[in-house]
């Protein structure tokens, strides 16, 4: 029957698609939705794009140059690719809702629209929705073609490493750590203890502060050489659906002094502790970088606890960090709905964007807005720059030797606005899609919904309040009223 | 100044004093202001008028004395320094009024990159009109302003001319209540020009309000009962044209040519009261407009080729009424009979056969104390349509817009 077949059916839902969008939607904002998706075909913007994404994903992986293991190439591949993908639609999406509505400001025909029984507001979401279409067939087309790409270079490997890509990357794992100690509340204790003994100056209190919390992380960071390290991991309920089932441990440590090699020996011990069940995996790893080291099935006892012990066999301390130095990952669903969900969060931040252009173009012309909205864009982008300065306090950048430096004009001005856009960015960034997909970790649909939330309705829905609400107040023929 | 004898048909007009205001301006003032606040340009200063139901409304002045300004106050694109507007009562900015108001503006503003009929397609969505209504009316307006062979050319490829065609159809698709146009014949050829005075006309019979801003007086003089004329920003003079224009001091009377000896006798008759130098006696000129039209509509006859836009089709049925409602059909038929009267060379001279008209005309004018005491049918309206007059009026405007209606 014809209705069985999936291109059909899958046709038949596309078209099904904008229906619903116009019932949902109503006319008048779906016309204008519709004019938006018509202007992007009409000056040939929705194919420059495809070709642009298309051969992105093509060429990038010729240009990549990896650590000669197919499970690093897949992982740069997806990395690589995917970056571009969303830098390329980042910046198409602010060029282009700058200019939608900034030119339709400027060459008059936006008055021959609000004249019409339409809303202002409803002017403004029609485009935030025509954009947004277009953003998601050319997300939806590149990712898909990112996702077959992929596929068929995995279907070269030799059987070994395709295992290991699908245990590794073409899969969605989750992760389990120790929890967190309470540094903050031992540092307290600790500083109490000893203003008993020594009353302090404020100025003390918060240098003493200061040398206790590194020193009170470092105990719990530190593996000094022959010591060792034990991380005991609750699997909870989760003990029932792991079993026979192998998990990954994903290590990175740093270490304050450097052995030739450039690898640092260690021996891991998991399993129960004094069991014959304990698997001993002698390791030689480099530093500052992630590994993968599987653990076979069924390791953990009967209470679902797993116990991970490391015996640091090196003259130097390794140290692993607290947020990230070892995780224990599990498979938790495929790969295909993993990436849609990432794709999804790419999605969220280009919703962003849209918002953020037709913002600025609702307030000031086409060049301006284009240039303002992405320079934020780009300060946003240098992450790094933003929280050094923030953390230094000055923009003009300190002197390392005498410490002195800021405190100037520019620093009062500008240092609130940096502090408040790195909050931003760490919002937006929370969740990281393409760091996620490259590994393997699982992207939930709670971080999907949460990102949605925050980066959709929250950030985005406050920079079209203010967009909304300039473009309702502005005076649309002012450029040539004089007649 | 003279007094002619006016035979053009004067359209059934309304009572404008009875009528419900459907736009007042009181007080209204425009400054312009650059980017620190500092004002710039004065642009309308204290203005107030009325415009009432089924007037049509002229706003005339020179470029650069305010009327545009106004127009795009009265629309919402601009907010008023000072001052108060009402459009049907509401604020110029309530969204649901605007469903009421058609507009053309003085230049193309639409997209550049959608065709004839998507143009249409995309204003009837924002009304809200249902498929069906928007392809019919997408139909009938293509049709009326002559652009159905362009339909899928894209608006940006367009003559100007085409272009306030298009234009004109966009402000109508919605059946308008009010209809505000600015500077509607400019870039169109004298028979464009011509179709939209007579759009306007039938728009106006059937109860429309019609704002026009113009500088052409030629534009304003034809469809205009009542007329505010701008100079730097401000009202000069504000009236109906009767009023503004009309010549008590002087009569001109318009006959087919008469022999040397009936000449002397009216002449001697005059001489008794009037003295030598204060008579007047020429040929009356037709207008340039009417003769270019006639000329026109003779090589029409002759079935000329043009790639240009085609002339415009009889005024979209929805803009006349609906087939079923009686007094719009009669509107209809009015309209087809006037629409042909009205290109016909002007003034008409009055005819020597009904000199039952000639001599109550002449009685009127004879009594400057009784000017308008009253309304005189012109020698060439029609008398109450039947089934002939209709089919010749029908077989008229066929000839005259190149559409054989068989």
């Amino acid at each position: 029957m014809a209705s069985r077949n999936p291109i059909l059916r899958l046709l038949i839902g596309i078209a099904v698609i904008p229906a619903l969008l116009r019932w949902l939607l109503g006319q008048r904002i779906w016309a204008v939705a519709a004019l938006t998706w018509r202007a992007a075909f009409r000056f040939r913007l929705f194919w420059v794009l495809t070709i642009l994404l298309l051969g992105s994903v093509v060429v990038l992986p010729l240009l990549i140059r990896d650590d000669g293991t197919a499970r690093g190439f897949i992982q740069i591949m997806l990395t690589y690719t995917l970056s571009v993908i969303t830098a390329l639609l980042g910046f198409s999406t602010l060029w282009l809702a700058c200019g939608t509505l900034a030119r339709d400001i400027e060459d008059s025909s936006m008055q021959m629209v609000v004249v019409k029984p339409i809303g202002r507001w409803q002017i403004w979401l029609g485009k935030f929705i025509g954009i947004m279409m277009l953003n998601a067939v050319l997300l939806a087309l590149s990712g898909l073609s990112v996702y077959a790409l992929l596929q068929w270079r995995a279907k070269q490997l030799d059987p070994r490493e395709r295992v290991i890509l699908r245990n590794e990357i073409f899969v969605a794992r989750a992760a389990l750590k120790e929890p967190l100690p309470d540094i903050e509340g031992t540092v307290n204790i600790a500083l109490q203890k000893v203003m008993r003994e020594t009353p302090l100056t404020p100025q003390q209190q918060e240098e003493t502060r200061r040398l206790l919390r590194a020193d009170i992380s470092s105990r719990h960071q530190d593996v000094p050489p022959n010591h060792l390290r034990r991380w005991t991991i609750e699997l909870g309920l989760l003990r029932h659906t792991l079993r026979d089932t192998p998990m990954f441990l994903r290590v990175k440590f740093h270490t304050a002094q450097t052995n030739n090699a450039g690898t640092y020996l260690g021996l891991w011990n998991i399993g129960p502790p004094d069991s014959p069940q304990v698997r001993s995996v002698p390791q030689s790893l480099a530093a500052d970088t992630f590994h993968e080291i599987e653990i076979p099935p069924n390791l953990f006892d009967a209470s679902g606890k797993l116990t991970i012990d490391f015996e640091n066999r090196n003259n130097s301390a390794l140290s692993f960090p607290l947020d990230e130095g070892l995780e224990v990952l599990y498979r938790e669903g495929g790969f295909g709905l993993n990436f849609i969900r990432g794709l999804g969060i790419v999605y969220c931040w280009l919703a962003l964007l849209t918002a953020l252009g037709l913002a600025s173009a609702s307030l000031l012309s086409f060049p301006v807005a284009a240039f303002c909205s992405i320079s934020l864009l780009l300060v946003c982008l240098s992450g790094g720059t933003l929280s050094t300065v923030v953390s230094e306090g000055t923009v003009t950048g300190l002197d390392h030797e005498t410490g002195a430096g800021g405190g100037t004009v520019v620093d009062l001005v500008l240092l609130p606005f940096f502090k408040a856009l790195l909050g931003l960015v760490k919002l937006v960034q929370e969740v990281s899609p393409i760091e996620s997909l490259s590994t393997g970790r699982s992207i939930t649909w709670s971080q999907l919904g949460g990102a949605f939330a925050k980066i959709v309705l929250l950030l985005g829905g406050i920079i079209s309040l203010v967009g909304i609400l300039f473009f309702t107040r502005r005076e649309l023929a002012t450029t040539q009223s004089q007649s | 100044m003279k007094t002619a004898i006016d035979t053009t048909p004067a359209p059934a007009r309304r009572d404008p004093q009875s009528a419900e205001a459907v736009v007042v301006v009181r007080g209204l003032s425009k400054v312009f202001k650059d980017f620190w606040g500092r004002s710039k340009a004065r642009a309308v200063d204290g203005v107030d008028f009325e415009v009432r139901k089924g007037e049509v409304f002229g706003l005339l002045g020179p470029n650069g004395s305010g009327k545009s300004t106004t127009v795009k106050m009265l629309l919402g694109l601009l907010h008023p320094t000072r001052g108060h507007i009402e459009v049907f009562g509401k604020s110029p900015r309530h969204v649901a009024t605007k469903s009421r108001i058609g507009y053309l503006p003085e230049e193309s503003y639409l997209y550049r990159y959608l065709n004839s009929h998507e143009t249409l397609d995309f204003f009837g969505n924002l009304f809200h009109l249902p498929p069906g209504d928007r392809r019919q009316r997408t139909e009938q307006l293509l049709d009326m302003v002559g652009l159905t062979q362009t339909r899928t050319r894209a608006v940006g490829e367009f003559s100007k001319g085409m272009q306030r065609r298009i234009g004109l159809a966009q402000a109508l698709i919605n059946d308008p209540d009010l209809v505000i146009l600015d500077e509607p014949t400019a870039g169109l050829d004298p028979i464009g020009c011509r179709e939209v005075k007579d759009l306007i006309l039938a728009l106006a019979r059937r109860g429309k309000t019609v704002i026009l801003s113009s500088h052409l007086l030629s534009d304003v003089e034809d469809v205009c009962d009542r007329v505010v004329i701008y100079y730097g920003g401000r009202i000069q003079a504000m009236g109906t044209l009767k009023e503004l224009l009309s010549n008590r001091d002087a009569v001109r009377i318009t006959t087919p040519p008469l022999s040397k000896e009936k000449m002397q006798q009216v002449l001697e008759l005059i001489r008794a009261d009037v003295a030598e130098d204060r008579i007047k006696i020429d040929n009356p000129t037709q207008n340039l407009e009417s003769y270019f039209l006639d000329v026109v509509a003779r090589a029409r006859s002759a079935d000329a080729q043009t790639s240009g836009a085609q002339s415009g089709g009889q005024v979209a049925a929805y803009l006349r009424g609906s087939e079923s409602d009686a007094p719009a059909a009669t509107a209809r038929i009015l309209d087809r009979l006037t629409l042909p009267a009205a290109r016909e060379p002007d003034p008409v001279p009055v005819a020597a056969a009904e000199p039952a008209v000639d001599r109550s005309r002449l009685e009127s004018l004879a009594k400057p104390a009784e000017p308008a005491a009253a309304p005189v049918a012109p020698a060439s309206t029609p008398e109450r349509p039947t089934a002939v007059d209709l089919s010749e009026a029908n077989t008229k405007l066929s000839s005259l817009l190149n559409k054989p209606k068989e």
